[in-house]
């Protein structure tokens, strides 16, 4: 279980980073914090000729405020993420969810920017960047480019990053101070990857229904899947256990090839996602409407 | 001085023992603690290679060709073995049952996922790795033997062709007349339960460093190895050489739990030594070759139980058939788990008659190995179920239709049915402990509460067994007919009075270097620092098994007290001649030999010692001048087992209860432990600190088998659970805290009156977790019959109950 | 490819260095290149933390890392918690509350707990089960592990309050 031979390089720009990945004829992978890519080097299910480490490039690491989002430099770690009082206060979600991620020991290695360019189906931050609306910066052969999260993950372990590009930051939005916001998973033991998880934000009306509401699930197909019918039949009306019940049948209906594995069969990977979206509705609400003195 | 071996901390050689029986730290800790234990794979021999293994991709196939051309040619690689070199220096693995063994490296064909088909000695593992990925193999694949059942038919497909069959043994045993008690009785209780397969796991995968020469043939093993002795030899008889010529070196090693394996990779290895001339070969098996290919499996069980009861709610009659998937060989000795629960059959119970309807059978799966309770604890899984199906079946506590089924004290020494011997307890003292722990009364208030709100809260009250002191009798019905398993201790005094005790094991984990030096030192009556443990090779070593079948605490003791008072009747006749006294007059007391009736007529142990070193002049003549002496202690009494199967096997027997509340979440299958108490009663606890250590750990194992534990296979026998992504070992955060209780009955069977207890909880937890399972679906009308209550599992069961309703 | 390549970094208070091949694991190299064999290895994939060391006071999975990745780092193990023939508060604990059985996770749990302890002197038993979660014993059940974390932490508290009364 040792890594096959493999060529490395440090570099400590940006730009030479670019250079390096934008190789045609080498067989290129990025190295950040190595914890979903050393388990695979180790075991040889991956391969590269070269291997560019990020960790030598000055600049990348980083917690910014930038009036109403917060700027994430890629190789800033998870544990970074998890204390940083920024984070708890302004994207209580992000904070939450970087909880969830492995455990510490992980965490104080693993970096914002290899979770997002992993793309792991049953990862955290790919479905907490697609429910908040967050941006994934990208640096490439061409220059940089901004990409919706929405869009950057376009299936199992594959994004919308070209060839020699990189990820360099997270643009997320802080929360609404109005929004309530729930971030629920399901896992075997605690600090494994998700059978099933669920990030939900939620702002009430005037009247306290519904309003803007977003809903991601993961862990239930190829990328977060953003429930977009649930969340329509939601908007307007009164939260409620029976709402929160057809809100859950939507969801269900929404997923189209759930994963099916050894703790999980597809089936109930898909019971298991409309169960914690209305776990994570209630949630939501009620931070919601705590957030308004009620 | 007569030689008897102490029952009791009283006969002890001193006013008050300052050791034994105490709570008493470790002298293994301080090494490990800072990191400075020489486990296998910290050992670095000069000119030492590194071995890799190259394995089967499937899990059955025809191998039509193996190139290694380019391996061998790769620079760094010293040696290249196949299954032409096994064929050439090796015999087929000894198995049980007996014929189901194959070479250590595959020859016309694979026979599960993981079976070694070539390995490589490079300078570097990194590099061997490089170079088993050059070999190539061609298959031809064939269909796999994947479902025992299936394998049993006439007309499947063989995993060994030259068997004609998959049937590796089919047996019914009856103990009395199990048809007529059935027959006979008001309540019969049937149903069917599934125990998939779980393992070991030590954190410490196997390790060895083979060094085989080429013209001696003499063979040198270092390695984490659990069995010293029999590992030897195992080796002598695979590689075809005298026993004499092998000598076995054990390391400290990083936990076994009976499924450290090893000895198929460390025969390789050795293949890898003599066609590097000798060199040393280390291999240190990784995970994934742990989790596919080593020790790692154990228990693939398929059962049907009927339990009969009569008007009284007296359980008369128990009747198990078991369907034993062993996976492709017997080369595990797999099969010895499905033959101790002849060990105890029925349980604590009184149920006078039973039937074991025993098939072994062979599929493309990793041959099954031991691990901790070597099959008992899903014996007692079913039998712990099959009783609280009763209890409800007759709306009786099953705390109460267990405490009317005990055995009672004076029912002691009781034979059981399959034929063992138990040798005391007082089970109802321990039930009661138990429940008071756990506050049983307020626990079923809570349950009623909770589910009068509509949750799934269950209580469960499970008592169980563990055999202790194994002897090979209760494996004779699977081929393993001798008795009698040795364990030698030679204590040896210096001129100083510094005690040293040679054995033939090395640490594991249980603490029991530190057990030698409390009975050694409140023997001598010296400090424990005073006191030395050397583990020797099997060469120097004293007769010796190792840990194993709950067996070294007791065996330990019964060695290293027997060569303490061999010792001691030597020195006292040196003294007796130095103090002008008759031998018989002459005792140790606090260190001090002293003449019976003559106050101040005395001489310390070290001043013997001494004179006994340095003036064989004045030692009486005949007299052997070594303070030191060697004892090898084996239980006594044992029997050969009769014709079906019954013997007098384990020495000991150990109870336990453990009472567990669950919570299943209704919406999603997940179950959570609320509360979890037990006590327990193996006697004397001669070292409680340890004791609690093996319980507490024992626990952890039951619940990561009965909630989270599995080896998965598709329906073509590939392995599914690879890495521990998928196997899953319970965290600190999966275990609760735990209530613990203890009765003390000693055993009047062995030294000391301990009882074997290294294996404990892991025979009790996984029925009293599903026994709250269970209790917490009983107003739903579904049973879960299998383990592990994974939530998909509990899901199926709870939407089974709705779809029902 | 695979060529040689230079690591400097300190470890255990001492500067070291080592030729090593880029593909070679932080665990191996303290092991293989540096003798330094306290730091055991379990699963190579990250998931039972045997191999935990502290990078730059950091807990870290030495076998989720690359050996030059850690060039300039500074790494403690096992070897370096206490001076030679003494025991730091928590190995201290572990002996006390029989923490340990086996032994062969406790170097990786000793330096998980080391970084819990040096931030959080009192720490909640959620703080304290998130850290040990990853980490696996297979021989103790935990219970003792958590009684020995307590016990430093107050081992650790004291010390402090007497060097600050000092």
């Amino acid at each position: 279980m040792k890594p096959a031979p493999l060529d490395y390089a440090a570099p400590t720009s940006l730009a030479e980073a670019v250079t390096l990945l934008a190789d045609p004829d080498r067989d290129v992978m990025v190295i950040a914090g190595g914890q979903s890519l050393m388990p695979m080097l180790n075991m040889r299910l991956a391969r590269p000729e070269l291997l560019v480490d990020l960790g030598r490039v000055p600049g990348l690491d980083y917690i910014r405020e930038d009036g109403d989002w917060l700027a994430i430099g890629a190789m800033t770690t998870k544990r970074a993420v998890e204390e940083s009082a920024v984070v708890r206060d302004r994207q209580p979600l992000l904070h939450a969810a970087t909880c969830h991620v492995g455990h510490p020991q992980i965490r104080n290695r693993g970096t914002v920017g290899g979770s997002l360019a992993q793309a792991d189906p049953a990862a955290e931050y790919p479905a907490v960047a697609v429910a908040t609306g967050a941006e994934v910066r990208v640096a490439g052969p061409d220059g940089e480019r901004t990409i919706p999260a929405a869009e950057f993950f376009v299936t199992y372990l594959t994004t919308a990053l070209a060839p020699g590009e990189v990820v360099v930051e997270l643009r997320i939005p802080a929360l609404g101070s109005d929004t309530g916001w729930a971030f629920v998973e399901l896992a075997r033991r605690h600090g494994d990857f998700a059978i099933v998880g669920a990030a939900v934000t939620v702002d009430l009306d005037a009247g306290g229904a519904y309003g803007d509401v977003r809903i991601v699930l993961f862990g239930v197909g190829p990328t977060p899947l953003w429930a977009e019918a649930a969340e329509s039949a939601l908007r307007g009306r009164p939260p409620g256990a029976d709402l929160h019940a057809e809100a859950a049948e939507t969801v269900r209906a929404a997923i189209e090839d759930p994963l099916g594995d050894v703790h999980a069969t597809a089936e109930y990977r898909r019971h298991l996602a409309g169960v914690l979206v209305g776990r994570a509705l209630t949630e939501a609400v009620t931070r919601a409407r705590a957030a308004r003195g009620e | 001085m007569t030689a008897h071996t102490p029952k009791g901390l009283d006969d002890l050689p001193v006013e008050e023992p300052r050791w034994v029986g105490r709570r008493v730290r470790r002298r293994e800790d301080a090494a490990l603690l800072t990191g400075r234990t020489e486990f296998i794979d910290d050992l670095v021999l000069p000119g030492m290679l590194h071995c890799a293994i190259l394995r089967s991709p499937f899990p059955h196939a025809r191998i039509t060709s193996v190139d290694t051309t380019a391996a061998a040619a790769l620079p760094g690689v010293t040696a290249v073995v196949t299954g032409v070199d096994a064929q050439a220096w090796c015999n087929p693995t000894r198995t049980a049952p007996d014929g189901w063994g194959t070479f250590c490296l595959a020859t016309d064909k694979v026979h599960y996922v993981g079976e070694p088909v070539a390995a490589v000695a490079a300078t570097s593992r990194y590099l061997a790795e490089d170079a088993i990925e050059l070999i190539e193999v061609d298959y031809e694949p064939l269909d796999a033997v994947a479902d025992p059942f299936a394998a049993m038919q006439p007309g499947s497909d063989l995993v060994h062709e030259d068997k004609g069959t998959n049937v590796m043994l089919q047996r019914v045993f009856n103990w009395g007349d199990v048809d007529a008690a059935i027959g006979d009785a008001l309540h019969v209780f049937t149903e069917s339960f599934r125990w998939n397969r779980v393992g070991a796991n030590p954190t410490e995968t196997f390790g060895c460093v083979c060094e085989w020469d080429p013209m001696s043939l003499d063979l040198t093993v270092h390695g984490s190895i659990q069995s010293p002795s029999s590992f030897a030899l195992g080796r002598a008889s695979e590689l075809g050489i005298a026993s004499n010529k092998v000598n076995v070196k054990s390391h400290p090693h990083g936990g076994s739990f009976g499924g450290k394996g090893g000895a198929r990779g460390a025969t390789i290895t050795c293949l890898l030594s003599r066609k590097a001339g000798g060199r040393p070969v280390k291999w240190t098996e990784d995970r994934t070759e742990y989790l596919t290919g080593g020790g790692s499996q154990a228990w693939d069980r398929h059962y049907e139980a009927t339990l009969a009861v009569d008007a009284d709610g007296r359980a008369t009659a128990l009747a198990v058939t078991l369907v034993d998937d062993l996976g492709a060989t017997g080369e595990g000795f797999g099969a010895i788990s499905a033959a101790k629960p002849l060990a105890a059959f029925t349980g604590p119970y009184t149920i006078p008659v039973a039937r074991y309807d025993l098939t072994l059978v062979a599929t493309n799966k990793l041959p099954a190995s031991p691990f901790r309770g070597m099959g008992p604890p899903p014996h007692f899984f079913v039998l712990e179920q099959m009783m609280d199906i009763a209890a409800r079946g007759l709306g009786i506590d099953p705390a109460e239709f267990r405490r009317r089924n005990f055995i009672q004290p004076e029912q002691f020494p009781y034979t059981i049915p399959s034929g063992n011997e138990y040798d005391s307890g007082s089970y109802e003292e321990v039930l009661d402990t138990a429940l008071d722990l756990a506050g049983y009364e307020d626990l079923r208030k809570r349950q009623a509460e909770a589910r009068a709100d509509g949750r799934l809260v269950g209580v469960g009250v499970a008592s169980a067994v563990e055999p202790g002191v194994f002897d090979w009798s209760a494996y004779a019905i699977v081929g393993m007919p001798q008795t009698g398993v040795p364990e030698g201790a030679t204590v040896n005094i210096d001129i100083m009075g510094n005690v040293t005790v040679r054995v033939g094991f090395s640490m594991e984990g249980q603490g029991q270097y530190t057990l030698v030096s409390q009975l050694v030192a409140d023997w001598f009556a010296v400090e424990m620092d005073a006191v030395r443990v050397v583990a020797l090779d099997t060469q120097s070593a004293p007769p010796s098994f190792g840990p194993g079948g709950s067996r070294l605490g007791v065996a330990i003791t019964g060695a290293v007290l027997g060569a303490c008072e061999r010792l001691t009747a030597r020195m006292a006749a040196v003294a007796a001649g130095l103090l002008r006294a008759d031998a018989g007059d002459v005792e140790l007391h606090d260190g001090r030999f002293r003449v019976r009736g003559k106050p101040g007529a005395e001489m310390t142990v070290a001043q013997i010692a001494g004179t006994m070193l340095a003036r064989s002049d004045l030692l009486p003549p005949d007299i052997d001048p070594r303070p030191e002496a060697t004892y090898v202690w084996t239980a006594p009494d044992r029997t050969a087992a009769d014709e079906e199967g019954r013997a007098k096997s384990y020495l000991t027997a150990a109870q336990a209860v453990h009472v567990v509340m669950v919570e299943i979440d209704a919406e999603t299958g997940f179950v959570e432990i609320l509360e979890y108490a037990l006590a327990d009663d193996c006697g004397t606890r001669l070292n409680p600190v340890v004791v609690e250590g093996q319980t507490e750990g024992s626990v952890a194992q039951g619940i990561g088998v009965a909630l989270y534990e599995e080896y998965v296979y598709d329906s073509d026998a590939q392995p599914l659970t690879t890495t521990f992504m998928d196997y899953l070992l319970p965290t600190v955060n999966e275990v609760p805290p735990l209530q613990k209780g203890a009765v003390v009955t000693p055993s009047p069977f062995t030294p000391l009156g301990a009882k074997g207890c290294g294996e404990g909880a892991i025979h009790t937890t996984p029925a009293a977790v599903m026994c709250a399972v269970n209790d917490a679906l009983a107003p739903l009308g579904v049973l879960a019959r299998e383990v592990p209550a994974a939530p998909n599992r509990v899901w199926n069961l709870l939407r089974e109950s709705k779809e029902r309703s | 490819m695979s060529d040689s390549l230079h690591v400097q970094l300190t470890v255990n208070g001492t500067a070291r260095e080592a030729h090593v091949e880029a593909r070679t694991t932080l665990a191996d190299l303290l092991r293989e290149h540096l003798g330094l064999t306290g730091t055991h290895i379990g699963c190579e994939h990250g998931v039972c933390g045997v191999c935990t060391v502290l990078v730059d006071g950091r807990a870290t999975r030495s076998c989720l890392m690359l050996a030059v990745q850690a060039d300039g780092a500074e790494i403690t193990t096992v070897e370096g918690l206490a001076e030679p023939g003494g025991l730091h508060p928590i190995q201290e604990a572990f002996a006390e509350e029989h923490g340990l059985q086996c032994g062969f996770c406790t170097p990786g749990f000793l330096l998980a707990i080391h970084e819990l302890l040096e931030a959080d002197p009192d720490p909640a038993e959620d703080t304290i089960r998130d850290v040990l979660g990853g980490q696996i014993c297979r021989c103790t059940g935990y219970q003792s592990i958590l009684r020995s974390v307590h016990a430093a932490a107050a081992k650790m508290r004291a010390t402090r309050a007497a060097d600050a009364h000092a």
